[in-house]
């Protein structure tokens, strides 16, 4: 609901000065713009488009000017630079979510949400992936919302909202 | 270039596979449309380009049973040069072989005015002249004869010098039975065929001055001569009669592309809506990204256009070359060489049928693909039943109305077209229904307990079975060759069984009246069993009705046959045999009063005449005005002698006639009636009606090719759909068979199962191609052509096979790919 995904069935959701619940489908696709990015767990790169062509969508979506130039510069800051003509088949698990970081930071948003980005990764892979979103987080100033079942991932997070069955059973603040 | 643009044409590059079912639709569908409009714009424009050539000048003046008088020869000369030529139906002989049907000409010196005669080489001469003969190679060869030898033409021995190459002018006659025969005027009289009564006609061909007054020049000259029987025709007429069979034709075969085309339709749809849904991911994650729903639908239509037009572009190609193919592959069936050169109009016509049924089939999978929510990504749920909204409802019905309008305004014939699309709507709508119907029913019916028919069973109604657009697609297709089957083979039967049995051996032309008794003893000496019907016959036109002109008539029904042209007539005491009067009643037999006559009743129902009306019919020139006392219906069927137009005796029977007989006899006794007629009676023109039936049936049998050809297109259509159906459920197929494989079931079990469900459904589809063309058929064959129904069921039963073996053909060869999965990878996939 936070990244407009999904609408509120009653009560507000505000993020910035909008209020989510209010916006159709096509209000929360603009919304999203430049303001929220988005980092899944399937990756869910466009397989036929290239890496730098990924990257550049959400760019080009928003009408930027230099959209190629600066996603070659996103890609370059995950350590792809030179995997930027690779198709998504072409790259491995772990470089497909970077892709995917890189895609969600290009339009340098406010908030990023990643929902359980190391899922389908193996935990040294994982964890180098986090390494590079907390990296990326710390370089940007954005806001980074973590999904995860991995409570030694949670550990990292400035604060920690437990939910269990849709309800928010804990939130904590790190020291 | 736009984010759009960039995207889709992005998105294109490595993702439009999926849209080759799309293209190959919309490719075989503007390529019959375009195919078909393309070659009948050919051989029209080659009509109109060598209607010069094929009247053989400016202006053709012709008459029935005699030469011009001395004043209208002269009239005719003052207009311009003149060339005179003679036609008539004759018997060839030589010795030791039986006498053959020509068709003679008699040239004057100054023919032609157009074109060359040339003969094949060994000629002895550039052109008959006296004695001389040149004949067509046909007759040379049924003859048994050689440049040199005589052959035998009325009462004239005449000597061959030549085979005839080509001839300028043959084709404009229209119509005839017999090949070609050339003599000059003094060989024409040396026969003795021209004689009053006898069957021939006077062709007078002039070149003008002006091209452009043909028309005035020739209604000045039959007004100057009104009443005494001419009829003119300019060079731009001059293939009138062909040119509405071909355009009729054309017609026809357009509206078999439009099936076609409309099962394309159901192909594009599939594929669109295949692509659209493979693309669920890649919509939603454009959505997550921040895209719109217009600009999701603009990309997805950017594409869908882009390879509509390359489908349809393709199509077109194809379809302009089909001219250039159809001229190298069977250029002899054709009436004349097409004109080669590419013809614009068919061409844009099928582009925007192609591209409007595109778009109609798309929408509403481009208004679903707008809607997909960007949570989609967040889980695979079962996409809920979508039905489309007001704005995408209203936009297809204005496509629909647009394609309806376009189909039914380009038609020569707008409203057979638009009761064609109809009934190919409603036949689309009732194949849907079908297959809706055998999806609910096979769902509903209790389960087979071997898990092979359960599992082939289940893959045709499972919730994303494509079994509804396959009866659709397939099912059409099918069904247009069965009523084909049915109506062919009815058609053949009617032809070769049915007719001869009642129809007669032979029918004799210009026999002369003095000659009625010598004829009858002749046949009767060499097949004592034979049967003799002779009626006295004339040509004349029907010029007045009601006493308003035909020529001042503004438009003619359809098919007002009988008053286009020269008729034959006869007159009649009594109600001739095979006729059953329906309206008025038969003259006495005693009767000598005014001109009464009785006309064929639906001759008489498309002119708009009743009993009690008048109609004036020219005979040599001679205006006979006479009341219609009887409409009858005639059995056409039994071709014994039958007229559309019978006089009461008396008057009618003052003006120059010949006999028209038909002869009733045993089959075997064909060749001696026939040589014994030629010996004796010379100039009595004996048709076989064997090879009367041969020359309708060879037509039929062309008729019959060009329409398979044209519904090919639709089985190709339907096929592709069928491909697409298999590639489409591919991802299904893999899953079912490895799991069968980790079951347990071998790849012998699994193909099993997989034919027995293409198995089903090609039974399915033979049974609905069954009662849907059979039902066609027989409307067709009972109501619209009045014939027997006698389909050949072996032929049916072949086209049923063929609907059998190539759907489980394409499936099973479809499935086999799925067989080769192995396992361990697949699951990891899946």
């Amino acid at each position: 609901m936070l990244a407009g995904l999904e609408r509120p069935s009653g009560g507000s959701v505000r993020v910035g000065e909008q209020d989510f619940a209010a916006l159709d489908e096509d209000g929360l696709a603009v919304a999203r713009r430049g303001r929220i990015g988005i980092v899944l767990q399937a990756f869910h790169l466009l397989p036929t488009m290239t890496a730098l062509e990924n990257v550049a969508v959400p760019l080009e979506l928003a009408g930027v000017a230099k959209a190629f130039e600066r996603a070659r510069d996103e890609l370059a800051a995950v350590g792809l630079g030179d995997r930027a003509g690779h198709y998504p088949a072409q790259l491995s698990g772990g470089e497909q979510q970077r892709v995917a970081i890189a895609r969600a930071m290009a339009s340098e948003p406010m908030l990023l949400f990643a929902d359980e980005p190391t899922g389908n990764l193996d935990t040294a892979t994982g964890a180098a992936i986090m390494d590079m979103l907390f990296a990326r987080r710390a370089a940007s100033g954005v806001t980074l919302f973590v999904i995860t079942h991995d409570p030694a991932l949670a550990a990292r997070c400035a604060r920690v909202i437990e939910l269990a069955d849709g309800r928010v059973v804990a939130d904590r603040r790190a020291g | 270039m736009s984010a759009v643009w960039r995207l889709a044409l992005r998105d294109l590059r490595r993702g439009g596979r999926g849209l080759l079912l799309l293209a190959l639709c919309l490719l075989l569908g503007t390529a019959a449309l375009a195919g078909i409009g393309s070659l009948s714009a050919s051989v029209l424009a080659a009509l109109d380009a060598q209607g010069r050539a094929m009247l053989g000048g400016d202006l053709g003046l012709n008459v029935s049973q005699r030469r011009a008088s001395v004043e209208e020869s002269a009239a005719f000369a003052a207009a311009g040069r003149v060339a005179e030529t003679v036609t008539m139906q004759a018997m060839a002989s030589a010795p030791g072989r039986a006498p053959v049907l020509v068709q003679l000409r008699g040239v004057d010196c100054n023919w032609p005015l157009v074109g060359a005669l040339r003969l094949a080489p060994g000629a002895l001469a550039a052109r008959p002249h006296g004695d001389e003969v040149a004949v067509a190679p046909l007759v040379a060869e049924r003859l048994g004869v050689r440049v040199g030898d005589r052959i035998r033409l009325g009462e004239a021995r005449l000597r061959l010098i030549g085979l005839i190459a080509s001839e300028p002018d043959r084709i404009g006659g229209g119509f005839s039975l017999g090949a070609p025969v050339l003599v000059d005027m003094a060989g024409l009289d040396a026969t003795q065929l021209v004689q009053p009564g006898s069957l021939y006609e006077s062709h007078y061909r002039i070149v003008l001055g002006r091209r452009d007054q043909a028309a005035a020049t020739g209604a000045r000259l039959v007004r100057q001569f009104k009443g005494a029987g001419w009829s003119s025709r300019t060079s731009a007429e001059a293939a009138g009669g062909l040119k509405r069979g071909i355009a009729q034709l054309g017609q026809f075969l357009l509206l078999v592309g439009l099936a076609a085309l409309a099962i394309a339709g159901v192909g594009v749809g599939s594929g669109v809506s295949a692509y659209l849904a493979g693309k669920t991911r890649t919509i939603a994650m454009l959505k997550v990204l921040g895209a719109q729903s217009r600009a999701i639908a603009a990309i997805f239509l950017l594409q869908l256009a882009l390879v509509a037009v390359s489908g349809v572009g393709a199509g077109l190609a194809i379809g302009a070359l089909v001219p250039w193919i159809v001229a190298a592959v069977a250029g002899s069936a054709l009436p004349v060489a097409p004109r080669l050169a590419l013809y614009p109009l068919p061409l844009a016509t099928a582009a925007a049928l192609g591209l409007l049924v595109a778009l109609l089939v798309a929408l509403p999978a481009l208004a679903r693909a707008r809607e997909v929510p960007a949570a989609s990504l967040l889980r695979d749920a079962l996409a809920p039943r979508w039905l489309p909204g007001v704005p995408t409802l209203a936009g297809m019905v204005l496509l629909l109305g647009g394609l309806i309008a376009l189909a039914v305004f380009t038609a020569s014939d707008p409203l057979l077209a638009l009761g064609f699309v109809g009934a190919v709507f409603a036949l689309v709508v009732v194949l849907w229904l079908i297959g809706a119907g055998i999806r609910a029913g096979l769902a509903r019916l209790p389960r087979p307990r071997a898990p092979l028919v359960r599992l082939a069973l289940a893959n045709l109604h499972r919730p994303g079975a494509q079994t509804d657009r396959l009866v659709v697609a397939l099912g059409l297709g099918f069904s247009l060759f069965v009523a084909l089957a049915v109506i062919d083979t009815s058609l053949s039967a009617e032809l070769a069984d049915a007719a001869p049995a009642k129809a007669p051996r032979f029918f004799a032309i210009d026999l002369q009246p003095q000659d009625a008794g010598r004829f009858r003893g002749v046949v009767m000496h060499a097949a004592p069993d034979a049967r003799i019907e002779a009626l006295p016959s004339l040509r004349g036109s029907i010029v007045a009705l009601n006493g308003m002109r035909v020529s001042d008539l503004k438009t003619l029904p359809a098919n007002a046959w009988a008053v286009r042209g020269e008729r034959t007539l006869t007159w009649a005491a009594t109600l001739p045999p095979r006729n059953v009067v329906t309206a008025g009643s038969w003259w006495p037999a005693d009767y000598r009063g005014p001109p009464l006559v009785s006309l064929e009743d639906r001759a008489a129902a498309a002119l708009g005449l009743r009993v009690g009306d008048t109609i004036t019919v020219s005979v040599l020139g001679v205006e006979v005005p006479a009341r219609i006392a009887a409409l009858r219906r005639v059995d056409w069927g039994g071709l014994g002698l039958n007229f559309a137009v019978v006089f009461s005796p008396g008057y009618i029977e003052e003006a120059p006639h010949s006999l028209l007989a038909s002869v009733y006899a045993p089959a075997a006794s064909d060749g001696v009636v026939a040589a014994r007629v030629a010996n004796a009676l010379p100039s009595v023109t004996l048709i076989r009606v064997g090879d009367l039936i041969g020359q309708i049936a060879t037509i039929i049998g062309q008729l019959a090719t060009a329409v398979r050809a044209a519904a090919a297109m639709t089985i190709a259509a339907g096929i592709a759909v069928l491909v697409g159906a298999v590639v489409a459920a591919e991802r299904t197929r893999r899953y079912d068979a490895v799991i069968l494989k980790l079951l347990g079931g071998t790849s012998r079990q699994v193909l099993a199962a997989q034919a027995i469900e293409y198995l089903q459904l090609s039974l399915v589809l033979a049974g609905v191609a069954l009662a849907v063309g059979g039902g066609a058929g027989w409307f067709v064959v009972v109501r619209v052509f009045e014939l027997g129904w006698a389909p050949d069921w072996g032929v049916v039963a072949l086209t049923l096979g063929a609907a059998v073996v190539v759907t489980l053909g394409i499936g099973v060869v479809g499935s086999l790919p799925a067989l080769r999965v192995r396992p361990a990878v697949a699951l990891r996939e899946l």
